[in-house]
Protein backbone atom coordinates (compact mmCIF):
# COMPACT_ATOMS: atom_id res chain seq x y z
CA UNK A 1 0.00 0.00 0.00
CA UNK A 2 1.20 3.47 -0.87
CA UNK A 3 2.17 6.05 1.73
CA UNK A 4 -0.92 8.28 2.24
CA UNK A 5 0.76 11.51 1.12
CA UNK A 6 3.23 12.46 -1.62
CA UNK A 7 4.89 15.74 -2.38
CA UNK A 8 5.47 16.64 -6.04
CA UNK A 9 7.10 19.44 -7.94
CA UNK A 10 5.23 20.41 -11.14
CA UNK A 11 7.11 20.51 -14.46
CA UNK A 12 5.41 21.95 -17.54
CA UNK A 13 2.58 24.27 -18.51
CA UNK A 14 -0.44 22.06 -19.05
CA UNK A 15 -2.06 22.85 -15.68
CA UNK A 16 -1.75 26.62 -15.98
CA UNK A 17 -3.13 28.80 -14.48
CA UNK A 18 -3.80 26.56 -11.44
CA UNK A 19 -0.28 25.13 -11.20
CA UNK A 20 2.73 26.98 -12.46
CA UNK A 21 5.94 25.13 -13.32
CA UNK A 22 8.05 24.79 -10.18
CA UNK A 23 5.11 24.79 -7.78
CA UNK A 24 4.87 21.98 -5.25
CA UNK A 25 1.71 20.06 -4.48
CA UNK A 26 0.65 17.52 -1.92
CA UNK A 27 -1.45 14.51 -2.89
CA UNK A 28 -3.60 12.30 -0.69
CA UNK A 29 -3.03 8.83 -2.08
CA UNK A 30 -5.83 7.14 -0.18
CA UNK A 31 -8.51 9.62 -1.27
CA UNK A 32 -10.11 7.21 -3.69
CA UNK A 33 -10.25 4.35 -1.18
CA UNK A 34 -12.99 6.31 0.54
CA UNK A 35 -14.74 7.98 -2.39
CA UNK A 36 -14.91 7.68 -6.16
CA UNK A 37 -12.89 10.12 -8.25
CA UNK A 38 -15.11 13.04 -9.19
CA UNK A 39 -15.26 15.41 -12.13
CA UNK A 40 -13.06 18.39 -11.30
CA UNK A 41 -10.61 16.45 -9.12
CA UNK A 42 -6.97 17.21 -9.92
CA UNK A 43 -5.12 13.91 -9.84
CA UNK A 44 -1.65 12.52 -10.30
CA UNK A 45 -1.83 9.57 -12.68
CA UNK A 46 0.71 7.12 -13.97
CA UNK A 47 0.92 6.89 -17.77
CA UNK A 48 3.66 4.93 -19.51
CA UNK A 49 5.70 4.85 -16.31
CA UNK A 50 5.55 8.61 -15.87
CA UNK A 51 3.58 10.49 -13.22
CA UNK A 52 1.57 13.34 -14.68
CA UNK A 53 -0.94 15.77 -13.21
CA UNK A 54 -4.32 16.40 -14.88
CA UNK A 55 -7.93 17.21 -14.06
CA UNK A 56 -10.76 14.68 -14.36
CA UNK A 57 -13.04 16.13 -16.98
CA UNK A 58 -15.63 13.42 -17.47
CA UNK A 59 -16.46 9.88 -16.57
CA UNK A 60 -16.64 7.48 -19.49
CA UNK A 61 -17.78 3.89 -19.54
CA UNK A 62 -14.17 2.82 -20.14
CA UNK A 63 -12.54 5.03 -17.49
CA UNK A 64 -11.79 8.58 -16.49
CA UNK A 65 -11.18 11.22 -19.13
CA UNK A 66 -8.45 13.57 -17.88
CA UNK A 67 -7.31 16.82 -19.44
CA UNK A 68 -4.90 19.64 -18.66
CA UNK A 69 -6.49 22.98 -17.76
CA UNK A 70 -4.26 24.60 -20.38
CA UNK A 71 -5.67 22.40 -23.15
CA UNK A 72 -3.62 23.70 -26.11
CA UNK A 73 -0.42 22.74 -24.30
CA UNK A 74 -1.45 19.44 -22.81
CA UNK A 75 -1.07 15.80 -23.69
CA UNK A 76 -3.90 13.95 -21.98
CA UNK A 77 -6.87 11.63 -22.57
CA UNK A 78 -7.35 13.27 -25.95
CA UNK A 79 -4.13 11.42 -26.88
CA UNK A 80 -3.90 8.36 -24.63
CA UNK A 81 -7.63 7.82 -24.02
CA UNK A 82 -9.54 7.49 -20.75
CA UNK A 83 -7.58 6.01 -17.86
CA UNK A 84 -8.46 3.25 -15.44
CA UNK A 85 -8.97 4.09 -11.74
CA UNK A 86 -5.93 1.95 -10.91
CA UNK A 87 -3.75 4.49 -12.77
CA UNK A 88 -4.69 7.25 -10.33
CA UNK A 89 -1.85 7.69 -7.85
CA UNK A 90 -3.43 10.39 -5.68
CA UNK A 91 -5.61 13.44 -5.49
CA UNK A 92 -4.02 16.87 -5.20
CA UNK A 93 -5.19 18.42 -1.93
CA UNK A 94 -2.74 21.24 -1.20
CA UNK A 95 -0.48 23.57 -3.14
CA UNK A 96 2.66 23.67 -1.00
CA UNK A 97 4.07 26.85 -2.51
CA UNK B 1 5.44 27.55 9.73
CA UNK B 2 2.49 25.40 10.86
CA UNK B 3 2.99 21.82 12.02
CA UNK B 4 1.29 20.55 8.86
CA UNK B 5 3.60 22.70 6.75
CA UNK B 6 6.61 21.36 8.63
CA UNK B 7 5.51 17.74 8.17
CA UNK B 8 4.87 18.30 4.46
CA UNK B 9 8.39 19.64 4.07
CA UNK B 10 9.73 16.36 5.51
CA UNK B 11 8.29 14.41 2.58
CA UNK B 12 10.67 13.74 -0.31
CA UNK B 13 9.78 15.76 -3.40
CA UNK B 14 9.18 13.90 -6.69
CA UNK B 15 8.65 15.31 -10.16
CA UNK B 16 5.17 15.30 -11.67
CA UNK B 17 4.80 16.24 -15.29
CA UNK B 18 2.26 18.64 -16.70
CA UNK B 19 3.53 18.73 -20.24
CA UNK B 20 3.63 16.84 -23.49
CA UNK B 21 6.24 14.33 -24.59
CA UNK B 22 8.48 17.29 -25.21
CA UNK B 23 8.25 20.67 -23.46
CA UNK B 24 5.08 22.44 -24.53
CA UNK B 25 4.48 25.55 -26.51
CA UNK B 26 7.20 24.99 -29.05
CA UNK B 27 4.99 23.92 -31.94
CA UNK B 28 5.07 26.56 -34.64
CA UNK B 29 4.29 26.40 -38.36
CA UNK B 30 6.68 29.26 -39.03
CA UNK B 31 9.63 26.99 -39.86
CA UNK B 32 7.54 25.14 -42.47
CA UNK B 33 6.40 28.45 -43.97
CA UNK B 34 9.97 29.74 -44.23
CA UNK B 35 11.13 26.46 -45.74
CA UNK B 36 8.35 26.59 -48.38
CA UNK B 37 9.32 30.17 -49.27
CA UNK B 38 12.96 29.11 -49.58
CA UNK B 39 11.92 26.38 -52.02
CA UNK B 40 10.19 28.97 -54.22
CA UNK B 41 13.19 31.29 -54.05
CA UNK B 42 15.52 28.49 -55.13
CA UNK B 43 13.22 27.52 -58.02
CA UNK B 44 13.23 31.15 -59.19
CA UNK B 45 17.01 31.40 -58.93
CA UNK B 46 17.51 28.13 -60.82
CA UNK B 47 15.19 29.40 -63.57
CA UNK B 48 17.12 32.69 -63.74
CA UNK B 49 20.38 30.80 -64.05
CA UNK B 50 18.96 28.64 -66.80
CA UNK B 51 17.75 31.64 -68.83
CA UNK B 52 21.03 33.58 -68.56
CA UNK B 53 23.22 33.49 -71.69
CA UNK B 54 26.16 31.09 -71.83
CA UNK B 55 29.38 32.73 -70.65
CA UNK B 56 32.54 32.62 -72.71
CA UNK B 57 34.78 32.48 -69.64
CA UNK B 58 35.17 28.95 -68.31
CA UNK B 59 35.51 30.19 -64.71
CA UNK B 60 32.13 31.91 -64.97
CA UNK B 61 30.59 28.70 -66.26
CA UNK B 62 32.07 26.78 -63.35
CA UNK B 63 30.67 29.34 -60.91
CA UNK B 64 27.22 28.94 -62.48
CA UNK B 65 27.43 25.17 -62.23
CA UNK B 66 28.54 25.43 -58.63
CA UNK B 67 25.65 27.79 -57.87
CA UNK B 68 23.21 25.47 -59.62
CA UNK B 69 24.25 22.51 -57.48
CA UNK B 70 24.01 24.60 -54.32
CA UNK B 71 20.54 25.89 -55.23
CA UNK B 72 19.29 22.37 -55.91
CA UNK B 73 20.74 21.23 -52.59
CA UNK B 74 19.05 24.08 -50.69
CA UNK B 75 15.75 23.37 -52.48
CA UNK B 76 16.04 19.68 -51.58
CA UNK B 77 16.91 20.39 -47.93
CA UNK B 78 14.12 22.91 -47.43
CA UNK B 79 11.47 20.78 -49.12
CA UNK B 80 12.46 17.98 -46.73
CA UNK B 81 12.47 20.37 -43.74
CA UNK B 82 9.01 21.62 -44.73
CA UNK B 83 7.73 18.04 -44.92
CA UNK B 84 9.25 17.18 -41.54
CA UNK B 85 7.80 20.25 -39.80
CA UNK B 86 4.32 19.68 -41.24
CA UNK B 87 4.43 16.03 -40.14
CA UNK B 88 5.48 17.05 -36.61
CA UNK B 89 2.43 19.31 -36.37
CA UNK B 90 0.27 16.50 -37.69
CA UNK B 91 1.53 13.72 -35.42
CA UNK B 92 2.37 15.67 -32.25
CA UNK B 93 0.26 18.82 -32.17
CA UNK B 94 -3.11 18.31 -33.85
CA UNK B 95 -5.64 16.38 -31.80
CA UNK B 96 -9.05 14.76 -32.34
CA UNK B 97 -10.85 17.95 -31.38
CA UNK B 98 -8.96 19.83 -34.13
CA UNK B 99 -9.91 17.17 -36.67
CA UNK B 100 -13.55 17.52 -35.74
CA UNK B 101 -13.33 21.25 -36.33
CA UNK B 102 -11.20 20.92 -39.50
CA UNK B 103 -12.25 17.62 -41.08
CA UNK B 104 -10.07 18.19 -44.15
CA UNK B 105 -6.89 18.30 -42.04
CA UNK B 106 -5.65 14.76 -42.85
CA UNK B 107 -6.19 15.33 -46.57
CA UNK B 108 -4.55 18.76 -46.41
CA UNK B 109 -1.45 17.39 -44.65
CA UNK B 110 -1.22 14.49 -47.09
CA UNK B 111 -1.43 16.81 -50.11
CA UNK B 112 1.05 19.27 -48.60
CA UNK B 113 3.67 16.61 -47.90
CA UNK B 114 3.13 15.27 -51.43
CA UNK B 115 3.80 18.81 -52.69
CA UNK B 116 7.09 18.79 -50.75
CA UNK B 117 8.09 15.65 -52.66
CA UNK B 118 6.93 17.18 -55.97
CA UNK B 119 9.13 20.19 -55.30
CA UNK B 120 12.11 17.95 -54.67
CA UNK B 121 11.62 16.22 -58.01
CA UNK B 122 10.72 19.25 -60.11
CA UNK B 123 11.75 22.81 -60.83
CA UNK B 124 8.29 24.27 -61.15
CA UNK B 125 7.38 27.72 -59.83
CA UNK B 126 3.66 26.92 -59.80
CA UNK B 127 4.25 23.84 -57.61
CA UNK B 128 6.44 25.87 -55.23
CA UNK B 129 3.74 28.54 -54.98
CA UNK B 130 1.16 25.81 -54.34
CA UNK B 131 3.31 24.52 -51.48
CA UNK B 132 3.49 27.97 -49.87
CA UNK B 133 -0.29 28.33 -50.07
CA UNK B 134 -0.90 24.85 -48.62
CA UNK B 135 1.47 25.49 -45.69
CA UNK B 136 -0.22 28.85 -45.09
CA UNK B 137 -3.58 27.07 -44.81
CA UNK B 138 -2.09 24.69 -42.21
CA UNK B 139 -0.59 27.67 -40.35
CA UNK B 140 -3.99 29.37 -40.37
CA UNK B 141 -5.64 26.24 -38.91
CA UNK B 142 -2.87 26.10 -36.28
CA UNK B 143 -3.55 29.73 -35.30
CA UNK B 144 -7.27 29.06 -35.03
CA UNK B 145 -6.64 26.14 -32.66
CA UNK B 146 -4.74 28.49 -30.36
CA UNK B 147 -7.76 30.82 -29.90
Amino acid sequence: MRFPFSRYKVYGNSMLPVFKPGQEVLTFNWAHFFSRPKIGDIVVIKVKGKEIVKRIQKLCKDGYFVQGDNAPESTDSRDFGPIDKSKIVGKVIVVVR
Amino acid sequence: MSLAGFLIKLLPVKPVFAHCDIPCGIYDPHTAQLAAKTVLKMVQKINELDSSPAKPDQNDNLTDRNNFVRMVMVKEEHAELCKKEVLILWTDYFKDEHLKKFPNLHDLIWKTTKLCSDNKRMIDEAKAQELIEAVDVIADIFEQTKK
